[in-house]
């Protein structure tokens, strides 16, 4: 039952985590202790969307493993608070670098805010309808649209600026 | 419609996440202007690019920690209490899943479409012919089926054809095509239509994979994955338009 169930979709669930985290080894951690709470909570999954409840148990995991390190290390504030433009500036050496185009996105998405990473993540990546992105982030729809929409002007400002003749191609 | 209310739903445009009447007046719109349509080409071209970005599947060995975890979880001691918890779960689900009451003929087979499908990914066993050619997977079927499947390739749609493979769904043969949208694997089980009316057009959501039926010149359609609704909807419609 708990197999069939949850294991064809924990790829996603590591790939939604590896997100949050940007990290191999935090994400296995996160996605473990979500199965172990998957397990538990199995009596909770009334619908059938298996996916979308796995993925809010992941992102829940995750939230409450962020908030007992910030506990740890004197209280800094989460994330999701902060909306300041990332220094994304790269010198030319950088540039030259980094002319991979995999690796420009990977970069630039992994230094959006988590708020925004993640509906990004979920809708391009995953491949989520907006009523799941909803549902899984806890937030209504029209906060998943204007997130949306904020991500992907960064992103696509971001983008133009650090590789201004590939990016957009 | 204003190019500033264009703007404030491009996204959700661009998403298919606007209903029919929002969608054609953005259509029509951008038609028009230029300024909103250079939008809308910069949105195509970064979600394009976004879609690129990687994708992390679970490492095999989390998966065998989580299969462990679900069969023999008193392996670690905290979970022990969970698992007490979790095999009580399990023994009721299962009974009552035994318990329920309707399981017609169509529920059943639209289970045993999404059952093929887990298997088709979980044993890594997605093709018996691998190849993006119509015209290479219709004849393997040859000989391997009293029927002879419609194949056609949709990546001019988004939807390239990967490949075939015989499959078994509500005890008999049928045959599977295998077709992808990004990362997505997307799963049609084609067989002769047998006059059931209880799958007629069912649409549905089981286990986190959505699910379509139609039936067309004598065959019977199913396509599962996990892509979102919408995205399976428009599979479907090509599919059909062909």
């Amino acid at each position: 039952m708990f197999e069939q169930t949850v294991l064809p979709h924990l790829d996603a669930a590591f790939n939604y985590a590896r997100w949050l985290t940007r990290n191999d080894a935090e994400a296995e951690d996160v996605v473990q202790d979500a199965c172990v709470r998957a397990m538990r909570f199995f009596s909770s999954l009334r619908d059938d969307d298996a996916r979308a409840w796995l993925l809010t148990i992941v992102r829940n995991t995750w939230y409450s493993r962020v908030a007992r390190l910030a506990k740890m290390s004197a209280g800094k504030p989460l994330n999701e608070a902060q909306d300041h433009w990332p220094d994304l500036a790269l010198d030319p050496e950088e540039r030259l670098v980094q002319q991979h185009t995999v690796s420009l996105v990977r970069r630039a998405l992994e230094q959006l805010p988590v708020d925004f990473r993640e509906v990004i993540v979920l809708r391009e990546i995953e491949g989520l309808s907006y009523k799941e992105i909803a549902a899984i982030a806890g937030v209504p729809i029209g906060t998943v649209m204007s997130r949306l929409a904020r991500a992907r002007e960064r992103l696509q400002t971001v983008l133009t600026l650090a590789s201004p003749r590939e990016a957009l191609r | 419609m204003s190019c500033e209310l264009v703007e404030r739903t491009l996204d959700a445009y661009l998403d298919r996440e606007l209903d029919a009447e929002s969608s054609t007046a953005v259509r029509d719109h951008v038609r028009v202007c230029a300024a909103c349509r250079g939008q809308l080409a910069g949105r195509e071209a970064l979600t394009k690019l976004v879609r690129g970005a990687p994708y992390y599947p679970a490492p095999d060995r989390l998966r065998a920690r989580v299969l462990t975890q679900s069969t023999r979880p008193n392996s670690v001691r905290r979970v022990l209490g969970w698992a007490a918890a979790a095999v009580l779960v399990l023994s009721v689900g299962a009974a009552l899943s035994l318990w329920r009451p309707e399981t017609s003929r169509g529920n059943v087979i639209a289970d045993a479409v999404v059952d093929s499908h887990v298997r088709s990914l979980m044993a890594n066993h997605l093709f018996d012919v691998q190849s993006t050619d119509q015209h290479t997977v219709k004849p393997w079927f040859l000989g391997k089926l009293d029927f002879s499947p419609p194949v056609v390739d949709l990546a001019s749609r988004g939807f390239p054809l990967v490949g075939g493979r015989l499959d078994y769904v509500g005890g008999r043969p049928v045959a599977a095509l295998v077709y992808q949208r990004q990362k997505h694997t997307i799963n049609v089980f084609v067989s002769p239509e047998t006059g059931d009316s209880s799958t007629r057009d069912i649409v549905r959501t089981i286990r986190g994979f959505n699910l379509r039926h139609w039936i067309r010149d004598g065959m019977s359609f199913w396509a599962v994955s996990d892509v979102n609704s919408a995205d399976l909807a428009a599979f479907a419609s090509a599919a059909q338009e062909r």
